[in-house]
């Protein structure tokens, strides 16, 4: 028994670099062999509920979607991107990109290049993207008011009366539905304060996990429709709409997030070890130093 | 792939590896990694705010296109010798191309619209801080920023943080068991959490119970936070790796392998020559 406390112990004071070490080992071996490492997953209902409210749009129907997100943090919320231009396109849906986040243009352009061509879509008739504009919850209400008192032009240069997909697009009321994509503050708070709530468009939000305890209340209280939590709220959307599309007859190869879960998982574990050895070693030394003082 | 490809695919390996050197200790490539990072990422909001806002929403409400050929009353032409005027300047007395400020005026508004002088001089003054004796007119620029902000966002929290957020804390007895049950812990949960940031009484009685349960809900409310920041920080390790095995590929001459062998001999070496000098410190 002794023996088995002294490892603890000993376990317990090792180098924090071999615990990432650890953690680096137990996400790269399911990246390096991912045969081996392969986990289901399950919707869970926030992400269904998202996909419910996109799939109940109807076609021709007009979408913002806003990129709030860069290179940082784009392993997490890329995938939900990618999935739900699939998803909208598929379905017809126009689609308006604005950035508020100066990154977003990056990534709008890499997400509309890599889905719009798969569908026949053309910039400009069927999809445009208008670009970044500094200001934060300055910007959404400009948009709520007159998107053209934001935004003269697209992010190309073309004036936006010359744009035919912006036709009769005059603010945030003639949208159907906001997708906020968000990875910090401007992101989906802002929508919702400043343009969904006060002007009663339906909206939902694929952002970082750090973010989902902060959205949460409002996706509990139907402000958001469904979130898409981090990258499992990716994998589990990207899941979802791969299934139905593939029902339509639309072949969608596996989203980057679903192939990533099981590494997410892998590391899961291995820190929850770590945590509850951590504990299990605490507890010994803590007792052990009790001992030592009554002594 | 040509060169050009090959060489930002090593660079990016080479910042990757340094932003994750630092998982060893604080050093030079982690340091060199993170001021680049921090300069490159302040230029280029400063580029992107400037093509983005101020050239077309700022100087395009000032000076929108005009016809070159259209007469001109005396007001509007002493307004665009101002135009070319900042024209001279920006192109450094003509030795420059037109850029900034493009030959009669700039397209997206119909009018002047005179009224954005004032933030035109604000954004002046905000820049004066870099002038010390006049470095106060900055104040007048951030008591703007402040107040239009404080204003705006007030209304949004009032309104979506907080009385929606009241309203969703109700329970509704006309629903199953299920939801009644779930609605009277959020009840309490809401009540005692706030009641643990009341601190104009003491924290004893029936107060300090209340506080104590609230305490219990906070926790759970970090416990998750901490949850998903962890899962957050993995995805973004997953993302790394990604890009170092995509970069490990022949094509790119294996990029990762090269750069992380000659790191860790250079850290080696580094770790080696600078035990020393610290000790030398403590001494």
């Amino acid at each position: 028994m002794d023996i088995l406390k002294k490892i603890f112990i000993a376990l317990g004071s090792m180098d924090r670099r071999f615990i990432f070490l650890l953690v680096g080992f137990s996400v790269l071996l399911p990246k390096l062999y991912p045969d081996f490492f392969t986990l289901p997953i399950k919707a869970s209902s926030h992400s269904e509920r998202v996909f419910a409210e996109i799939d109940a749009l109807e076609n021709g129907a007009k979408v913002l979607v806003s990129f709030e997100y860069g290179p940082s943090t784009k392993p997490e919320i890329h995938p939900s991107a990618i999935a739900l231009l699939n998803h909208l396109f598929s379905k017809d849906i126009k689609v308006y990109a604005v950035a508020l986040w100066p990154d977003g243009n990056f990534m709008a352009t890499e997400a509309f290049s890599a889905v719009a061509e798969k569908y026949g879509k053309q910039y400009g008739k069927d999809y445009v993207n208008l670009g970044y504009k500094p200001g934060g919850e300055a910007v959404v209400k400009g948009l709520a008011s007159d998107i053209r008192t934001m935004y003269t032009v697209d992010l190309l240069g073309n004036e936006l009366d010359e744009i035919i997909v912006m036709e009769n697009v005059k603010n945030l009321l003639d949208f159907d539905f906001i997708f906020s994509l968000s990875a910090g503050y401007p992101g989906s708070k802002e929508w919702v304060q400043f343009a969904c709530d006060p002007l009663g468009i339906p909206m939902s939000t694929g952002c970082t996990s750090i973010q989902v305890t902060d959205i949460i209340p409002y996706v509990e209280n139907d402000q958001i429709k469904g979130i898409l939590s981090g990258m499992p709220g990716a994998a589990e959307y990207e899941q979802l709409v791969r299934n139905t599309l593939s029902l339509r007859g639309i072949d969608v190869n596996p989203g980057k997030a679903s192939i990533n879960m099981a590494a997410q998982s892998m590391a899961h574990i291995v820190i929850v070890m770590l945590i509850i050895l951590g504990n299990i070693t605490y507890y010994l030394t803590r007792k052990s130093t009790k001992k030592g003082g009554v002594k | 792939m040509d060169y050009m490809e090959i060489f930002g695919v090593w660079l990016s390996v080479f910042l990757t590896l340094s932003i994750f050197s630092y998982l060893y200790k604080d050093n030079p490539f982690y340091k060199a990694a993170e001021h680049l990072y921090i300069g490159v990422s302040a230029g280029y909001v400063a580029v992107i705010s400037f093509w983005q806002q101020i050239q077309p929403n700022l100087f395009g409400r000032l000076w929108p296109r005009i016809d070159g050929n259209a007469e001109m009353g005396i007001l509007k032409s002493i307004w665009y010798s101002i135009y070319e005027f900042l024209n001279w300047l920006s192109t450094l007395g003509g030795w420059l191309d037109r850029s900034i400020f493009p030959e009669n005026g700039i397209k997206g508004f119909d009018q002047i619209s005179f009224i954005y002088i004032i933030p035109f001089i604000l954004g002046i003054f905000m820049l004066l801080r870099l002038v010390p004796k006049l470095g106060w007119l900055a104040r007048w620029a951030i008591a703007y920023i402040v107040g239009m902000a404080a204003g705006l966002r007030f209304y949004g929290f009032l309104n979506s943080d907080i009385l929606m957020q009241v309203k969703a804390a109700t329970v509704d007895f006309s629903g199953d068991w299920w939801s009644i049950f779930n609605g009277l812990i959020l009840l309490v949960g809401t009540l005692s959490g706030l009641v643990y940031f009341f601190f104009s009484k003491e924290q004893s009685g029936i107060v300090g119970k209340v506080s104590k349960i609230g305490i219990y809900f906070l926790m759970i409310k970090f416990g998750a936070s901490f949850g998903f920041a962890v899962m957050g920080r993995i995805s973004l390790l997953i993302g790394r790796f990604d890009d170092l095995i995509i970069s490990n590929s022949a094509e790119n001459f294996h990029a990762t392998m090269w750069i992380t062998c000659i790191m860790i001999l250079l850290l080696a070496i580094w770790a080696f020559l600078e035990k020393p000098n610290n000790g030398d410190a403590v001494s």
